[in-house]
């Protein structure tokens, strides 16, 4: 694999990670993480929506004219994210974690990261580059909320994956549960990597 | 090719749209059945959840084929009421047929304005009587199933469901099996005012048609509060005079 290709893939998840050092979707990270069940079923969705989206605005990059690109984009994340939704609604499995993360599922359009990477991405480079690139984004994106449903499912519910891992005796931390646990989480998070990533400190 | 001009702008746009029309109707249209089948599922679980046919887990654990025949297998008649109390309509026992939770919104606005309503009634075996209850919580709708004993007063169980109501405090009215179950052996006041009261220390007076509200989920009891007994007068003139009937 060439070097540029390895970055494209690489830097979205550690370095140029949508969460922890560009700040981008913040909301549904916040409102999704209650359980480790659903963050998986929106970190999955969004991972779909800004691969295969930035892989099709990538096609048609030559074809969009200029001053309507930002409404062509818009149709092209809409349209998968209705995709999405209407699946996670047909499928058996699926359907009550749809249920449970709402309008989040809908708001996938609103978050930053998916039309960012097709702006500044998939509108100037090949096809594939692009859907590696949106799918790098979705994971760096997915792998923070999984990371704070652990420990908010962990420590609100004492479950994880629905299934009991404290003992029945420990009282479940109602804060934990309420999204302002999740940007403290979330804060603990982007200090942690920014102690460990020295590159991302300020001078 | 100039992709700047007006023409080509205005013809590539509509191009874009019609394409994903068409792509997103073909979904709907494949997707439809599906999805509907399981949004029935999910109501037949929370009706038979409430009308106690099993535990509520092993409904969910339940998949979505054996649900419809386990509803089958249970129900004895379902039928609809108008706001007189009198039957106004069937709707079979094969589970073709179930009200599901979006047609109760415009019933719950026929209620509370006056008008049309048809509102169902399950008869599940051995008299329990399920009837749905919809109103508004903190963030987005409240619904629920209520079952009652044949004697059309005394609740056997319940259940509840919201949209949108916030983890740890509103969602507790579905997540909170205890609160479900305290349901269970209390009385609606038919015929008095007010005919359930979900309120703070509701239950300290002892009343039988009172259950606590839940703490720090003030609007999402209130909001189910009022679906009840919105709900429960609609259904009053029913119960009343099946009552009055089974005394004659």
């Amino acid at each position: 694999m060439d070097k540029k290709l390895k970055e494209t893939i690489l830097n979205p998840i550690l370095k140029g990670n949508p969460i922890t050092v560009l700040i981008l979707g913040i909301c549904s990270s916040l409102a999704v993480t209650v359980q480790l069940k659903g963050a998986l079923v929106m970190a999955i969705s969004v991972i779909a929506v800004t691969g295969l989206s930035s892989l099709i605005c990538s096609l048609l990059r030559n074809s969009i004219p200029n001053r309507v690109r930002i409404i062509v984009q818009l149709v092209v994340v809409a349209m998968m994210v209705i995709l999405v939704d209407q699946i996670l609604k047909a499928g058996e499995g699926t359907y009550a974690i749809d249920k449970q993360l709402s309008v989040y599922i809908g708001l996938i359009i609103t978050n930053c990261i998916v039309m960012g990477r097709i702006e500044a991405f998939a509108l100037g480079n090949k096809p594939i580059p692009s859907l590696l690139d949106g799918l790098a984004n979705g994971v760096g994106y997915g792998l923070i909320l999984i990371i704070v449903a652990f420990f908010r499912e962990l420590f609100g519910s004492g479950t994880l994956f629905g299934l009991r891992v404290l003992p029945a005796g420990y009282i479940p931390n109602n804060l934990v549960i309420l999204p302002p646990f999740a940007l403290i989480l979330l804060g603990c998070i982007i200090w942690a990597h920014r102690a460990f990533d020295k590159d991302l400190q300020e001078k | 090719m100039n992709t700047n001009s007006n023409v080509y702008t205005v013809v590539y746009t509509a191009l874009v749209v019609v394409v994903v029309a068409a792509i997103l109707s073909f979904t709907a249209m494949k997707l439809g059945p599906l999805q509907n089948a399981n949004a029935k599922a999910e109501t037949l679980r929370q009706m038979m959840s409430a009308a106690g046919v099993k535990p509520t887990d092993e409904l969910y654990a339940t998949r979505n084929q054996d649900i419809l025949r386990l509803y089958a297998e249970n129900i004895e008649q379902a039928y609809t009421i108008g706001l007189d109390g009198a039957q106004n309509g069937t709707l079979g026992t094969d589970g073709g047929r179930i009200e599901l939770v979006d047609r109760l919104k415009p019933q719950d606005k026929a209620i509370k304005e006056g008008g049309q309503a048809t509102l169902p009634v399950y008869v599940f075996k051995g008299g329990i009587c399920v009837i749905p209850v919809y109103g508004v919580g903190l963030w987005g709708p409240v619904w629920g199933y209520i079952a009652f004993q044949p004697d059309g007063k005394t609740i056997a169980g319940a259940y509840f469901d919201h949209e949108s109501e916030t983890p740890g405090l509103g969602a507790k009215i579905k997540d909170e099996a205890w609160f479900r179950e305290k349901f269970a052996g209390r009385q609606v006041a038919f015929g008095s005012e007010p005919l359930f009261n979900l309120s703070k220390n509701a239950e300290t007076g002892g009343a039988a048609n009172a259950v606590d509200a839940i703490t720090g989920a003030t609007m999402t009891s209130k909001g189910l509060n009022d679906a009840l007994n919105v709900w429960f007068k609609a259904y009053e003139k029913h119960f009343t005079d099946n009552a009055k009937a089974e005394e004659e």
